[in-house]
């Protein structure tokens, strides 16, 4: 990199990977039945952090798709919507962890190759 | 519950208007604050709903992530709005002439129908059917973008692009170019300014061993002499501005008022004009090249005009493409 050469914009690439990401991210937790807050919640506790206005967006999006569905709990004092992953939702899962680690092993390789050649 | 929850739900249902499932979207949002309120900000009073809101976003943008609609027009058919619409308004724009100069409606059924128009009606008609191409070509890439379909939409190609974005040229020649323009430009409104203080117009003729006499009426003369030294103080201004910033915005602004001005000029009735006789037989020829000139000088101006609006969306384009 040149002197001249602007820094790296992270934060929108940031965003493309994490589009991705979220959406194997969410089909994996939903394993078990979870309302938004709480994915929220058990996100921030792995050490990682999704926007709350990000995350109902994408939860529509795959409920659309029929990857996922949901229902209203109206038992407590506020109502809840919670979410669980469909059969259907599970083999993308499958299908999307796979291309995932694929990719994964690929840039292990070629990491490795680089610091080989360094 | 809390009014200032309701308010924002509400604000982000204005921005979601259209969603079927627009109760749904704010039930969830909803639901999600009064629980982080609760959970982190130890209850659902209007202190806590506040920090909750706050971390969740305005709301615009907040309904924005639920926009997953296909964009209005595709990005690989954006540069085909201006390909189309430059295409479409030079065919306009010499209907325009035509219609002026023969004094006929042209109709080209079902596509354009163009009245018999008077210079003024024309210089006037020339944006209006610029905004209307536009509208009209992005009316069809957006239907042909919603088809969902591949379509390969067809542009001639004559060696290189037609649209191609030119380099800008080089900033120090570029800039010594204005400058000596600007200096030119501010020289000949100072003389024409001179001049006009002196004999009351800037239109005269010269005999032979006399003082110059006037070409025009005092009237006529007078308010003529005025638009030209204006439009001449317009292209100074615009020409010493462009020294310090390179925006088109300046020739734009700069074009608009000189066909403004010209729009002016073509409002005389060119009626007792001449303050020297001329033939009977020869004054309406003389009317008409005026106003025959003046078109082609508002035309000019209009191409110029279309042309630097053209570039400065492009521009803006190419930014927000970028930015994509």
């Amino acid at each position: 990199m040149t002197k001249q050469d602007p820094e790296p914009d992270i934060g929108s690439l940031e965003t493309e990977m994490n589009r991705g990401f979220l959406h194997i991210l969410a089909l994996a937790l939903l394993e078990k039945d979870m309302y938004g807050y709480s994915m929220v919640k058990h996100i921030e506790t792995l050490g990682y952090r999704v926007e709350e206005n990000t995350l109902y967006p994408l939860l529509r999006r795959l409920e659309k798709n029929g990857w996922i569905a949901s229902k209203w709990d109206l038992s407590e004092d506020r109502p809840r919507k919670f979410y669980a992953v469909t059969p259907e939702g599970r083999a993308l899962r499958a299908s999307l962890l796979d291309i995932w680690k694929i990719q994964d092993r690929i840039l292990d390789k070629i990491t490795k190759e680089n610091a080989h050649v360094q | 519950m809390s009014n200032k929850l309701e308010a924002y739900l509400e604000e982000i249902s204005h921005f979601l208007s259209g969603r079927a499932e627009r109760e749904e979207i704010l039930s969830e949002i909803r639901s999600h604050i009064l629980e982080k309120a609760a959970a982190e900000h130890g209850g659902t009073g209007d202190d806590a709903v506040d920090l909750a809101i706050a971390a969740y976003g305005p709301p615009r943008r907040v309904a924005e992530r639920y926009a997953e609609d296909r964009p209005i027009i595709a990005p690989a058919y954006k540069r085909y709005l201006f390909r189309y619409t430059t295409l479409l308004f030079a065919v306009h724009a010499a209907m325009t002439v035509f219609a002026v100069i023969f004094k006929k409606d042209f109709v080209i059924f079902p596509f354009l129908y163009m009245p018999r128009l008077g210079p003024i009606e024309a210089a006037m008609y020339l944006p209006m059917a610029f905004l209307a191409d536009l509208g009209l070509v992005a009316v069809v890439l957006y239907f042909v973008t919603q088809s969902g379909k591949d379509v390969k939409l067809p542009w001639p190609k004559i060696g290189v692009d037609l649209d191609e974005v030119k380099p800008p040229k080089k900033a120090f020649w570029g800039r010594v170019g204005t400058a000596v323009g600007a200096v030119v430009m501010l020289a000949v409104t100072d003389i024409a300014l001179y001049i006009f203080t002196r004999y009351h117009t800037i239109f005269l003729y010269l005999t032979h061993g006399s003082n110059p006499k006037p070409l025009l009426t005092p009237e006529a003369g007078r308010y003529l002499s005025l638009i030209v030294i204006a439009s001449l103080a317009v292209s100074t201004m615009a020409l010493l501005v462009k020294l310090f910033t390179r925006s088109r915005w300046v020739d734009i602004v700069s074009n608009v008022i000189s066909l403004g001005l010209i729009g002016l000029i073509l409002r005389q009735p060119f009626d007792n004009l001449f303050a020297i006789t001329v033939p009977e037989k020869l004054l309406p020829v003389v009317k008409a090249n005026i106003k025959v000139v003046l078109l082609i000088i508002a035309l000019i101006v209009t191409y110029e005009l279309v042309r630097d609006i053209v570039r400065v969306s492009r521009s803006k384009l190419a930014r927000s493409v970028a930015q994509y």
